[in-house]
């Protein structure tokens, strides 16, 4: 007997280069919570329609979405803001769901609750600039390290106000030099030495601006994060991040063997 | 890449950017100058201690630094945002005035112009409006010659306004810029008395007419025609060249305006003892400005405001009284001048002297064929945007077209003459391109940051009321240098610019959106890393009072640059990303797995 897929959870492309552990543990654990729950890795084709190649990313998203329908899945759930825009614009016949909207309805895993109420450090929150305007993720996001019992602090950007990482619209290998005060200017603004992302490419700008940033999913799932502990940094090369991607294929494939 | 064309719906939007983009729309207080001074650039020059470069930037728009900085009725500080937030305005004439008294140098005034031109052009009238109209059309190359009925140069300035609050030496020095350029000067020579109008017309290319309003108005009221009736204009020119005029020891002085107080306070100092001012306006509707009235009450000035004339009484032909009464309203529902009076609250002043200082008519008398069309007050007639009059080289600039008001404004309608004679001169069109001339509404629209609080305006230092009245010394003492430096310092640098400020790649490729994109309209052109510079952020959006979509603008750019380059981004670095994308759809990184049974 073949049980429906619902919905499938898409962790994107940054994620699964950045932490393939991670991938796996919201794998298992929307497993526990949600039966019924498949997933895609695919990139959705957004650095193509960034540049504004129209005809290539209508491409690239038609495979997304053959993925997407071959499964029969009636609702997506993102943990990236550029799959959660692209994929509400062009997929009107699923519901798109951001695993920050739904981790406060089914709640965190029981042992990540309160990890954080003794550690020294305050976390500045980083918001993503493509869902400025989805304040159930910024509350979302608020809700979860209210939760793990972290401090946080909310830099004068932010939520609907928040300022671009410096990754954004493909910049980076556009124009390094421009990327990097972008970066800078936006840690600049927070106090703490500390930075909580919810875009593997947001925190990856962030260690680029100067600060200790991790995910957080790093957060729910990794130990308790102090002064003390070592934090990730930057990839040395981009055969790190594939040799995640690779990584994090093998759990997904793992997990729903 | 191959050429862009751009579709018309790109390009309207980017044409609505240039349009209603406020990057380089001029501070209130620059737009309101009729000279268009770059006030906010000295103010905040001053600011820095850069007083040298403040007087050099003051000397591009106006040859009267030190004259204006301290009579210019400055209706800049009028629409200074710090005005309409705490009604504590820039003192931007003050500020202009340290920088002229302590900065200018006549070393460094600017003495070239264009190639020498034939063409001669006639200016009647020495004041502000033909001083800058003789200026321009000299540095442009013209001949220009300056006939004045005085002996002295200034005009209204001269006559006018009081030695008290203008110094003449000051006037003398700053006109000599004209002599030193090579503008020649006629003085005490009276047109249509020592040379007519006709032969003026006849000997020269163009003849610029600023004659001023230099006739006083005495209206007809019971007892206007006794000994010592007088009027203002008539008045302030004497006391003006002589420091003296024989007028007993209690006179009352009839209007609200500036004008008023300048008898009021001239009169105090050639032997009145009892100044009365009788104004219909209440104190607040009064035309004068407050520091005006404050500063005629400090020397004793009695003001009777709300009250207007009954009659003059005489006593064998002398005025000994003035019967005044409450005049209750001086405007109509309709806004007309119509005064209502209490004629049961009424007052006798016992004076000796009745002035007049309600307005002043231009003698036109020296057009003794009448070939100029004239208007009320005996202004002459001429196209509001060229000042032309019926006769073609016949021009007309200053109060005497009843144009302006104030001496800034008297300049820049001698600017705008002179505009008009060169476009003459060299069959131009006459109307194109003038709607900037003078004062306009700029199109920047600002709101106070959070932290804009209200900072008092400083004040300058005057001389003791007391002493101050027994002579014609100057009143005010203007500011010291820390005055200056705090004073300008509370500037709020007015401009809109929010997304230059938000944006960090616009700062680096423009000075506005405007500017931007005004460029690729024009050009057709656009480096590609400009759009691809752009982080797809929205913060300017954000910032922007107009909501501009400046990130759709440049995908717009970056869609095109892609067609036209056979799909691929025209940036050298974004061949990585192919890379990624094929790796990201291989296969090898490709997985798609249902739920699990």
């Amino acid at each position: 007997m073949t049980v429906k897929t619902k919905r499938v959870f898409i962790p994107g492309c940054s994620l699964p280069s950045y932490n393939p552990e991670a991938v796996k543990r919201t794998l298992e654990y929307l497993q526990e919570k949600l039966p019924g729950t498949g997933a895609i890795l695919k990139c959705c084709g957004k650095p193509t329609k960034a540049l504004g190649q129209v005809d290539k990313f209508k491409e690239r998203y038609s495979q997304f979405q053959a993925e997407v329908d071959k499964l029969g899945a009636e609702e997506i759930i993102v943990a990236c803001q550029s799959c959660y825009m692209t994929m509400s614009e062009y997929s009107p016949n699923q519901k798109v769901t951001s695993l920050w909207q739904l981790l406060p309805e089914i709640g965190l895993p029981k042992e990540a609750i309160g990890k954080g109420k003794d550690s020294d450090i305050v976390f500045a929150i980083h918001d993503s600039c493509p869902t400025r305007n989805v304040k159930s993720i910024h509350d979302g996001i608020r809700w979860i390290m209210n939760e793990l019992g972290y401090k946080v602090e909310e830099p004068p950007h932010t939520r609907e106000n928040t300022r671009c990482c410096g990754f954004g619209g493909m910049v980076v290998p556009a124009n390094p030099e421009l990327a990097l005060r972008v970066m800078k200017r936006r840690t600049s603004e927070m106090k703490s030495d500390y930075v909580v992302a919810y875009c593997a490419a947001c925190r990856e700008s962030m260690v680029k601006g100067g600060k200790k940033a991790v995910h957080i999913l790093d957060l729910i799932f990794g130990e308790t994060w102090n002064s003390k502990s070592e934090f990730p940094g930057v990839p040395g090369s981009p055969v790190t991040s594939w040799a995640n991607r690779y990584k994090s294929k093998k759990n997904i494939n793992k997990v729903l063997k | 890449m191959k050429k862009i064309t751009y579709p018309k719906q790109v390009l309207d939007k980017m044409q609505d950017i240039v349009d209603n983009c406020m990057g380089d729309a001029p501070p209130y207080c620059q737009a309101t100058c009729p000279m268009h001074t770059d006030v906010k650039g000295y103010v905040n020059l001053i600011g820095e201690g850069k007083h040298k470069e403040a007087i050099n930037l003051i000397r591009e728009k106006l040859f009267l630094p030190a004259t204006l900085g301290r009579i210019c009725a400055h209706p800049c500080e009028e629409k200074c945002k710090r005005e309409e937030a705490f009604r504590q305005p820039m003192a931007i004439a003050a500020l202009k005035r340290f920088a002229a008294d302590n900065y200018d140098d006549k070393k460094d005034w600017n003495l070239t112009i264009e190639v020498e031109k034939p063409q001669k052009i006639a200016v009647i009238g020495a004041g502000p409006a033909g001083a800058q109209a003789a200026l321009d059309l000299r540095r442009k190359g013209y001949k220009v010659t300056v006939f004045e009925r005085l002996q002295v140069v200034g005009g209204m300035m001269r006559v006018g306004i009081p030695e008290y609050r203008l110094p003449r030496h000051i006037i003398d020095h700053e006109y000599s810029l004209l002599k030193d350029i090579g503008v020649e000067f006629k003085m005490g020579v009276e047109i249509g008395k020592d040379i007519s109008f006709e032969s003026l017309k006849n000997d020269f290319d163009a003849v610029i007419i600023a004659v001023g309003a230099h006739k006083g108005v005495v209206i007809p009221i019971p007892g206007h025609d006794l000994n010592g009736v007088l009027n203002a204009v008539d008045f302030l020119r004497e006391v003006s060249l002589t420091r003296k005029y024989d007028i007993g020891k209690k006179i009352a002085v009839i209007g609200g305006g500036n004008v008023a107080i300048d008898v009021a306070r001239s009169a105090r100092r050639v032997g009145a003892e009892e100044v009365h001012l009788v104004c219909l306006e209440s104190r607040p509707e009064m035309p004068a400005h407050d520091w005006e009235i404050e500063e005629a009450e400090e020397e004793g000035i009695i003001l009777h405001d709300g009250f207007g004339p009954v009659k003059i009484v005489g006593n064998n032909g002398k005025v000994s009284g003035f019967e005044i009464k409450k005049c209750v309203s001086v405007f109509d529902e309709d806004g007309k001048f119509n005064p209502k009076y209490d004629e049961n609250v009424k007052k006798i002043l016992d004076v000796d002297n009745v002035v007049f200082a309600v307005g002043q008519a231009v003698d036109n008398s020296f057009d003794q064929e009448g070939d100029l069309e004239t208007i009320r007050g005996g202004k002459f007639k001429v196209d509001p945007i060229t000042l032309q009059t019926k006769i073609e080289n016949v021009f007309v600039a200053g109060d005497a077209s009843g144009r302006s008001v104030i001496a800034i404004e008297a300049m820049a309608e001698g600017r705008k003459a002179a505009i008009s004679v060169d476009r003459f001169f060299n069959n131009q069109d006459m109307l194109e391109d003038r709607e900037y001339e003078g004062a306009y509404e700029t199109w920047l629209e600002t709101d106070l940051k959070e932290d804009d609080i209200d900072i008092p305006r400083i004040k300058t230092t005057q001389r003791d009321p007391k002493e101050r009245v027994k002579s014609f010394e100057e009143v005010d003492l203007g500011f010291t240098e820390e005055q200056a430096i705090n004073e300008a310092s509370r500037c709020l640098k007015c401009e809109c610019k929010l997304c230059m400020k938000e944006c960090e790649m616009l700062g680096d490729y423009c000075e506005c959106p405007k500017d931007l994109f005004e460029n690729i309209l024009k050009t057709g052109e656009v480096d590609p890393i400009i759009p691809y510079s752009c982080n797809m952020c929205s913060q300017c959006t954000i910032a922007c009072p107009k909501d501009f979509e400046i990130k759709d603008r440049f995908m717009d750019i970056r869609k095109l640059m892609i067609k036209a380059n056979d799909g691929k981004s025209p940036i050298k670095g974004h061949g990585a990303i192919e890379v990624h994308q094929a790796l990201g759809f291989s296969k090898l990184f490709n997985t798609a797995r249902p739920a699990k049974k």
